[in-house]
This record gives structure tokens, sequence and C-alpha cells, in this order.
């Protein structure tokens, strides 16, 4: 089982977090953002994981889960409901966010896009008073939306304002995932992330966008 | 479309008592009450509680890798596939049809939830293409016409034609 990663990529910061919560055996390999991993993808695809069979998984979150599930910990459904809540929800306004802060130097902006999102974690976590999201144990949900948030709510100019849930359970997994932010940050925070997202494709959620077509004068 | 999908597969499952969703947000986001927790929200979430629900648990894969792949192809329906541009339509089938050049099933050589899922959301794209495309991406056709003759998972969709044959010359690729 051969793990391939890529310095600066946050996706990466889940796949190596779950690795250390799980402890689960496996080689890593740090590779370029634009190495061809998976052979049947045409754009790079980073993290990915070669299987003993000889497939390959190129969804972060799916990689996680397979991880958990080998060390022992199988998913609940309300672990399947967070990791699906944040491919489809967070994902988008995550990457809108990380492109206003790290290419365009809006940091500022970051916190109204996501707004939406810590929202609804802060109601959800306050309605099931618990430490973690889906219990009392820290779950592969838990991972992989630190990993997810770690790069925004580490840095300092991104205020949780009345989150306060939301600020208890990321400072839970702050002691974790500090190492694997090393790893793909470099202790650089968001600059670390530059030329990854360079190469990636602007957020097609962009607001002014939706609102002007390029056709309108 | 994505209510529909779940009553088929409710029907495909057997389940007798069909279930009343309700949805959320602007992208109509399937949200099923359930009684033992809070309620399940999310294509894929639903699905997979639907599987477990009907005892068909081998359908979420037979391992934890093919459980792995399942789903990561529900996750790429829902994230890749809905939605997707006219532009990365080529892209999407290109490099399924490069995965599924050795594979009868998405998930390898077992029928999965994936294929349910990826085959209802390829259907418009497929639809769409013409028959010169559709020999150009042959093993996502072959896949398609295979999943859509299994029994009870096409319904209501349409049937779509994928020739057998060959009537394009392929020196032109």
């Amino acid at each position: 089982m051969k793990l391939f990663v890529s310095e600066g990529n946050p996706h990466c910061l889940k796949v190596l977090a779950a690795l250390e919560v799980t402890g689960v055996h496996c080689d890593v390999q740090y590779v370029n953002h634009d190495e061809r991993v998976v052979p049947f993808l045409s754009r790079p695809a980073v993290p990915a994981l070669l299987l003993p069979s000889g497939l390959h998984l190129f969804s972060p979150n799916a990689i996680c889960r397979y991880l958990f599930e080998v060390s022992g910990q199988d998913s609940s459904e309300l672990c399947s409901r967070w990791l699906e809540w944040e491919a489809t929800d967070l994902q988008p306004a995550l990457l809108q966010s990380l492109h206003l802060a790290v290419l365009q130097g809006k940091g500022s902006e970051v916190s109204k896009v996501l707004q939406g999102p810590l929202n609804y974690m802060e109601q959800s976590l306050r309605k099931g008073n618990t430490p973690y999201l889906t219990g009392e144990a820290v779950s592969v949900a838990d991972v992989v939306l630190w990993a997810a948030l770690y790069p925004v709510l580490s840095d300092s100019s991104l205020a949780l304002g009345e989150c306060t849930s939301v600020k208890a359970w990321f400072d839970r997994g702050a002691v974790m995932h500090s190492c694997a932010a090393q790893k793909v940050l470099q202790g650089k925070g968001l600059q670390g992330m530059k030329s990854f997202m360079q190469r990636q494709p602007a957020p097609q959620s962009s607001q002014c966008r939706d609102a002007q077509p390029c056709n309108s004068n | 479309m994505a209510l529909r999908e779940l009553s088929s597969l409710e029907k495909y499952l057997g389940l007798k008592k069909p279930n009343k969703y309700s949805t959320q947000g602007d992208k109509k986001v399937p949200v099923l009450q359930n009684v033992n927790g809070p309620p399940l929200v999310g294509l894929v979430t639903v699905a997979c509680h639907l599987v477990r629900e009907a005892k068909r648990p081998e359908l979420l894969g037979d391992c934890a890798e093919s459980r792995a792949v399942v789903q990561q192809w529900l996750e790429y329906r829902v994230t890749k596939l809905d939605g997707c541009t006219r532009e990365d339509v080529k892209t999407i089938l290109k490099d399924l049809n490069l995965y599924l050049q050795d594979k009868v099933y998405m998930a390898g050589n077992r029928f999965t939830l994936a294929d349910t899922f990826m085959f209802y959301g390829i259907h418009p794209l497929i639809v769409d293409l013409a028959v010169q495309e559709k020999e150009q991406y042959v093993n996502v056709t072959r896949w398609f016409d295979h999943i859509q003759h299994y029994p009870g998972i096409r319904h209501p969709l349409p049937p779509v034609v994928v020739l057998r044959n060959k009537i394009y010359s392929s020196k032109h690729h």
C-alpha cells in the first residue's frame, strides 16, 4: 500500500492526519502537484492511495474512510453524512476561500464565504452536545473536517465569532494534525499552498462571475 | 431527480413501504427523517441507509477495498458528475472509459450501488452523445448498456440505443 501526497496541497492534510490517528502502516511518497499518479485520470489527482489489489483511490475522503476501516473503526451513518456534506457543501466554499485568501490577498472576505457552513456545524455541535462530531470519540468525520478547515481556521485573521462550539471542537484536534500541517504546509500557513492553488481552476461558485455573464456588455 | 432515484432504488431493493422524503436548500438535497437518530441528509447517505435497511450490505462492497471504491464513486457522482460543465463532460467520459477498460462494474467484478448511481448520473450525458462519440467511449457505453439491462435498475429512465457493431472507422482518431 502506498500513499502519494504533495507539499502545500490542503487535501493531503486529511489523509496524513488519518494515517497518524489510525496508526496504519503505509509508504508515503511525496510527488509534484502535476504528477499523474492515478493512471486513468487525465488531471493530476493527489492524494492517491495505491491499494494492495492494484486499484487506486483518488478521493481523500474515501482514503480516510478506508484507513479507519482497516484499523478496525467502521464509519457510522452519521460519519457518512458528515463526509458527504464536507464534499458537496463545505469543499466548494473552502475552495473559494482559499482562492480569495491565498491568490487574491482578500483574506478578509473569507469569513463571509464560510459563514453558512460554519453556522451549520455550530448548530449541529450544539444540538448533539458531544465533544466530537459523531459522539464522545474521534471519528473519521472529525479528522476529515479538522483537516479540511485547518488551513483557514488556523489562520489568525479569520475570527470564529459566535461559533464557540466549532472553536472548542477545532481546538480538540489541534495537537493531532499539527504534525500533518508541518508536513504539508511546511509551517508557512496559507502561503504554503500558493503553488498548489495556482494550478487549480478558479472556483465555479465565484459569485461575481455568476451575476455578470461575460457577454453582458 | 434525486428523489426519483431513491424511489427507484427502493423498488429495486424490494422495500415494501415507500419512504417520504423532504428536500433541503437550493440544490434540493434529499432528507429522510430517521426514527433512530438525527435525519439523514444527502443522496449518498440516504441511499446507503436504504441498502442497509434492505439487508443488502454486499451492494456497498464485499471487502474494505471495494467498500472504499464504492464510496469513492458515489462521492464522484455527487461532486463531479452532478453540475458538470460541457467542458468537464469530455474529461469525465475519457477518464471513465479508461477506468472501465478492464472492469465489468464500477467496483470490479460485482454489481454495487456505485453502478446504480453512476448510471443515473451519467444517463443524461449518454443521451446527448452522437453515435460516433459513443464509439469513442466504447467501454463506458458497454458498461452503460450492461447496467441499463440489469434487472430493476433503468426504470423510469428511457433506454438508450447502443450499437454493438462499429459503423465508423476508428482510423480518424
